[in-house]
């Protein structure tokens, strides 16, 4: 009969009603996108951490900053506790492919039997195994850093681009630095890897994998007077499996290789997924923040909403309080519509919030549908979010009970 | 659900004044001194503004005086709290108010069952005393109606019945009968005498209506806040 009651109580000034629970809506939609989505990419960036098959990884301010790869390489592997040690050099260089078309491709060079070892369950799938591309330690072309050794001109393309272009195992692509197709330099393609899911969209998916001196040598990397010699971007380093479940013995092995490379950035992926997951809470506080404004709007409009009632019901509340209807019951009417609109007004924005989301996915552009795919619902924090509104609408109720039981009973009946 | 005991009743010096120190000042109540015992059956009569709803608000613990006292069963109530004042009066007073106050969101049953609500009567209790009391108002088949859709006397009845929901020690009548044909207003006073008479409540109407102060055996009569004549019958 409460029920019935207050439903009835609510209907009483629709209009009111409807631009509340909208105004409350409207404030909650706003971080529900905002934090499904962000903690969604954050926690796909994050599992693609965890999922990667090396724990440390060596970077150099600028691009191409380490030198020495190939020897580092193997002053790692002489370390205690690392199973491999994979140099990474990204380069785009430009692809001409049979049909005589040419697409900028973004060129990964590796060493073949490093570069296996530091892949993650999810990517290891998608490469053959052992990697085609010749000579597996890279060290017959390399030839100590003279790169006077033969080459293998070896390649693998990614699928997307096979796809697109019809390139297949077998046949040729030519390389080329600048978009000069005379100073290219043929390929074989000896096989095709996959691609795993990834929110940069398209581009990122035209890639090729050829060996690390190879791709130093055709784009200049290789050393000389003017240039880095034998440049890669990172180096990613696997650890034994005792080192990468043992968080000291990780770290320690970090401060290790920090030693042998004073001047290069070193880090662990635990040390990058804190970073990420540090980020990502304060950004869902800078999104609940930002969303507190509209917020205060919504329960703010709320109140209004429940002091006109209390004003319209200025003689009902009268005759309760006359016929001896306790304040707490009469104060617990008033609170709960609000509480009720409230709630209404937060599982509305919650729904809204997740429809936009799922629109987004659907018809915004490919970077953003990417991004609204990976959106995470997290049933905890949304119910906080709601609790929170309700929460402050409790406030706004009490307000409007103050302003209600204020005036004298034989006033109010008048 | 018990009866409440009716309350041994003074009032000594009471005053009260609306709008105190401003231009519109209302001396409302000059010096009422009056007792009312158990079981007794009172009208109050006079002229509009003499001041007899002021003295029956201030009656029923809906109002304080500005100066002076109100006694129930000799201990003054002004130093209870509200909160055990709002008991008081929802476990020992009936009103029936001269403009019915019926909330209009509620059916006439519901209306009724309002007072056994707070009092946390069980739902099959209450619901069958307010059947039964609708009944002896006159009012059966009319439960699920809302005051809207009442005549001014039907609604009057309800408002009967709501005020011996909870068998009040004190019945409280602000011209109970003011929209009443006479037959209904023979009937209804009949159920309050009865009513008074069964449970030895006090009862206390205040009306215009010659006819109905006649019923009382106490009369009261006041003009200007004051009372001119309190007659009591042989």
């Amino acid at each position: 009969m409460i029920r019935l009651r207050r439903g009835r109580s609510l209907r009483h000034s629709r209009l009111q009603v409807v631009l509340a629970v909208v105004a409350i809506a409207t404030a909650v939609a706003l971080p529900v996108v905002l934090i499904s989505v962000g903690g969604g990419v954050a926690a796909h960036e994050l599992a693609n951490i965890q999922n990667a098959g090396y724990q440390i990884v060596v970077s150099a301010s600028g691009m191409h900053g380490i030198t020495h790869a190939h020897s580092y390489t193997q002053r790692l592997l002489a370390m205690s506790g690392v199973t491999a040690a994979s140099p990474v050099l990204s380069v785009t260089v430009d692809a001409f492919n049979h049909s005589g078309s040419v697409t900028p491709v973004l060129a990964e060079g590796v060493i073949p039997d490093q570069f296996t070892p530091t892949l993650g369950p999810a990517e290891s799938g998608l490469f053959p195994s052992p990697l085609p591309l010749g000579d597996p330690t890279d060290s017959v072309h390399f030839a100590n850093g003279t790169y006077t050794g033969p080459a293998a001109y070896d390649v693998l393309v990614s699928s997307p681009y096979a796809a697109k272009f019809g390139v297949l195992t077998g046949g040729k692509v030519l390389l080329s630095p600048v978009a000069n197709r005379s100073l290219g330099i043929s390929y074989n393609v000896t096989g095709v890897f996959g691609v795993p899911p990834t929110v940069l969209g398209p581009t990122g998916a035209f890639a090729i994998l050829l060996p690390l001196s190879d791709l130093q040598a055709m784009s200049g990397l290789a050393g000389g007077a003017s240039t880095t010699p034998d440049a890669a971007d990172t180096i990613q380093i696997a650890v034994t499996g005792s080192v990468a479940t043992n968080p000291t013995a990780l770290n320690n092995l970090r401060a290790d290789v920090q030693e042998l490379f004073p001047y290069y950035g070193v880090s662990s992926l635990s040390q990058e997924a804190e970073q990420l997951q540090a980020a990502s809470g304060v950004l869902t506080g800078f999104y609940l923040a930002l969303s507190s404004v509209g917020l205060t709007v919504g329960l703010l409009f709320l109140a209004l909403v429940l002091l006109r009632r209390v004003e319209a019901d200025r003689r009902s509340i009268g005759i309760r309080r006359a016929l001896g209807i306790p304040a707490r019951s009469i104060a617990g009417e008033i609170v709960g519509d609000g509480a009720v609109l409230a709630l209404t007004g937060a599982v509305a924005g919650v729904v809204c919030g997740y429809l936009i989301v799922e629109a987004l996915a659907e018809w915004a552009s490919a970077a953003v549908q990417e991004a609204a795919r990976l959106a995470v619902f997290d049933p905890v924090l949304l119910s906080e979010l709601v609790a929170g509104v309700v929460g402050l609408s409790l406030l706004a109720g009490a307000v409007a009970t103050r302003a209600a039981l204020r005036a004298e009973i034989s006033e109010a009946l008048r | 659900m018990n009866a409440a005991m009716a309350p041994v009743i003074d009032l000594v010096n009471v005053v009260r004044t609306y709008g105190p120190d401003t231009p519109e000042e209302v001396r409302a109540l000059r010096g009422i001194n009056l007792h009312i015992a158990p079981g007794e059956y009172l009208s109050i009569a006079g002229p509009s503004g003499c001041g007899k709803t002021t003295l029956l608000n201030l009656l029923g613990l809906l109002d304080s005086p500005t100066s002076g006292e109100v006694q129930w069963d000799g201990s003054p109530v002004g130093q209870r709290s509200d909160r055990a004042r709002a008991r008081l009066r929802l476990e020992g007073v009936g009103f029936i108010f001269q403009r019915f106050y019926l909330l209009p969101t509620l059916t006439a049953r519901e209306n009724v069952e309002l007072p056994m609500r707070a009092l946390r009567v069980p739902r099959g209790e209450r619901t069958r005393r307010a059947s039964e009391l609708l009944e002896e108002v006159g009012l059966r088949g009319r439960e699920r109606a809302y005051p809207h859709q009442l005549s001014g006397g039907e609604e009057q009845r309800v408002a009967v019945a709501r005020a011996l929901a909870n068998r009040p020690g004190l019945l409280l009548a602000d011209e109970p009968t003011g929209e009443l044909d006479s037959a209904n207003t023979a009937a209804i006073l009949s159920l309050l005498e009865r009513v008074r008479t069964d449970r030895n409540s006090s009862l206390v109407v205040v009306t215009h209506n010659p006819e109905v102060a006649r019923r009382a055996h106490r009369h009261i009569g006041m003009r200007d806040g004051a009372i001119l004549e309190d007659v009591r019958e042989a």
